[in-house]
């Protein structure tokens, strides 16, 4: 069937057809931020101090109840520096693979010196970030419209 | 998600734009050199960064970008005539050199000096590879020229051809960085295209759609690690690297050559896409070089005589419904490049990123536009030269590989990310 409208083929894809797109408001989603260090923990403070749609932000240590913090996010995400522990990470992973919840990991110094941590967090984040640069936290958050 | 002010602030690239002076500090490809083939070859008009140049070739062989309108009266160059070192204006005959120097009116008298005190605005034009470079900043930030491996090796071995998008340059350049939609949209020509077809690589690929993925700072740009999992134990890796601002490799495919792109703004509407194929060992083979010209791998099939794509906006793609229901292609439009294309620009010509709904496997492009952002900000506000320039961040590679679970590849692929003359690239 050939299209007869201009708004019916590929042509459409104009700045002003674009006018004709639903605008719909977009929910935020439910983002739990788990600071995995101390030296994570004070970048995470940081940035849970700037308005967020709904983020959580939690120290996650091994005495923290993960299975219940998660129970209502739908992306976890893991700041750590040099300092991660690992077993807290996987910890938090499995209870997030048995919910179905994304996991993202944030690992915060160069890439040699948090060489360790990279490596604790690699099996569990499904998404992964070795940075240098503090703002890569809020940045991504607003990205993800957490 | 952007705010529409960052939105703009890395789209909008024309002269006395922060991203434009961004673009102004690299040299970009300008044309494909066969487009000026030989010496005193036609003008060819060209727009980029929202200028309208002209290039051309004088009778000794340099290669000239001027303004292309002429001092006089505002004529199109592109009607004049290449002759006796330097381009004549067809409407009163008055003649630019290669630095945009008036050197002859005909209207003033012989032994007039008039002409001394009329110059356009010019580019400097250099022919690397296959392609013509340009650098359109201020002199005294220039640039040496770009390491870029696949404009080095010999010319047997490499072979670069162009298309026009019709996007924004951003969203092109963000396709080349996002590998997570390749088991998906690409899937058919992982398994037909000559190109790609029968790496062990294909395989990890199509068994495991749902890679994990990594992102590492470069000192050029990022590189964007996207892990599947292989046998015993190991990882598949493919690593997709970004040098600032436009320029992304594709992850190899067995001995198949390297490829990757340069995302060029024509305006904020347009843009150009240069695309390479090279080997860095041997030369091309006469089939791989055929499948290239015919559009296969990650070239176009261009309309002749042009640097269109036959599947473009106007024949809707060509969209094939059957080889979409038979599982050729999946998204039912032929070829790698033009599947990227045809989905880029449906989002409009400046996709509204306030509106987009990223998930954390598109870390990659996050931390791009971040990375983006913050060298257009740090350029404007402190001078600091973007990360890219140097012409040592050029000398790299992707690769794909399998490592063990424990091992980092942004470690352990070292020597597999860099550019290496004469050594052949890491590939499953």
């Amino acid at each position: 069937m050939r299209p007869i409208l201009s708004n019916s083929c590929a042509q459409a894809a104009t700045a002003e057809e674009a006018r004709f797109r639903i605008d719909r408001p977009i929910g935020g989603r439910a983002a739990l931020v788990f600071a995995l260090d101390d030296a994570a923990a004070a970048v995470v403070d940081r940035v849970a101090a700037r308005p967020w749609s709904g983020a959580r932000f939690v120290r996650a240590t091994a005495d923290t109840a993960i299975a219940e913090e998660v129970a209502d996010a739908d992306l976890a995400i893991m700041i750590a520096t040099g300092d991660a522990d690992g077993d807290v990470a996987s910890t938090i992973a499995r209870a997030c693979m048995e919910r179905g919840i994304m996991t993202a990991g944030l690992i915060l110094g160069s890439r040699f010196e948090v060489a360790a941590a990279v490596s604790a967090l690699r099996p569990y984040a499904r998404n992964l970030m070795v940075t240098e640069d503090e703002d890569d936290v809020a940045e991504v958050l607003t990205a993800l419209r957490a | 998600m952007l705010k529409t002010e960052v939105n703009e602030l890395l789209t909008q690239t024309g002269p006395g734009t922060a991203t434009g002076d961004l673009f102004r500090r690299y040299w970009l490809p300008l044309l494909l050199a066969e487009e000026l083939p030989e010496n005193d070859a036609p003008p060819v008009r060209v727009k980029i960064l929202g200028e309208r140049l002209i290039a051309f070739r004088d009778s000794e062989g340099r290669y000239g970008l001027i303004d292309e309108f002429c001092a006089h009266r505002g004529a199109s160059l592109w009607f004049g005539r290449v002759e006796e070192s330097g381009l004549r204006c067809a409407y009163h005959g008055w003649k630019y050199d290669v630095s945009g120097q008036c050197v002859e009116v005909p209207s003033e008298p012989e032994n007039s000096n008039f002409c001394s005190k009329v110059k356009l605005t010019a580019y400097p034009v250099v022919k690397l590879g296959d392609i013509l470079w340009t650098y359109m900043g201020e002199p005294e930030n220039q640039p040496d020229v770009p390491e870029f491996e696949f404009a080095q090796v010999a010319p047997e071995q490499t072979y670069t051809s162009k298309r026009w998008q019709e996007s924004n340059w951003l969203q092109a350049l963000e396709g080349g960085i996002d590998s997570s939609h390749v088991s998906w949209l690409h899937s058919g020509g992982l398994k037909s295209d000559p190109l790609f077809k029968g790496a062990k690589g294909n395989e990890y690929n199509l068994n495991d759609l749902r890679p994990f993925f990594e992102v590492a700072e470069a000192d050029g740009g990022l590189f964007v690690g996207a892990r599947r999992n292989a046998e015993d134990g190991k990882y598949y890796w493919r690593i997709t690297p970004w040098v600032m601002p436009a320029f992304t490799m594709v992850p190899p495919r067995g001995d198949h050559p390297l490829h990757g792109h340069f995302w060029v703004p024509i305006d904020d509407e347009n843009c150009w896409v240069y695309t390479f194929d090279y080997h860095p060992t041997r030369p091309l083979t006469p089939e791989e070089r055929q499948a290239m010209q015919e559009g296969h791998g990650v070239h176009s099939r261009n309309v002749p005589g042009t640097y269109r794509p036959e599947e473009n906006k106007d024949v809707d793609y060509l969209m094939d419904r059957e080889a979409q229901k038979r599982g050729e292609t999946f998204s039912g439009v032929r070829g790698i490049a033009q599947q990227d294309a045809s989905l880029q620009e449906s989002m409009g010509p400046i996709v509204d990123r306030t509106k987009e709904r990223l998930v954390s496997s598109d870390t990659g492009i996050i931390k791009a536009r971040q990375k983006l952002r913050k060298a257009v900000e740090a350029l404007r506000d402190e001078g600091i030269t973007p990360p890219g320039v140097h012409p040592a961040h050029h000398r790299i590679r992707s690769a794909a590989i399998v490592l063990p679970q424990e091992e980092s590849f942004i470690e352990s692929c070292g020597e597999a990310l860099a550019a290496r003359p004469g050594v052949a690239h890491v590939s499953v």
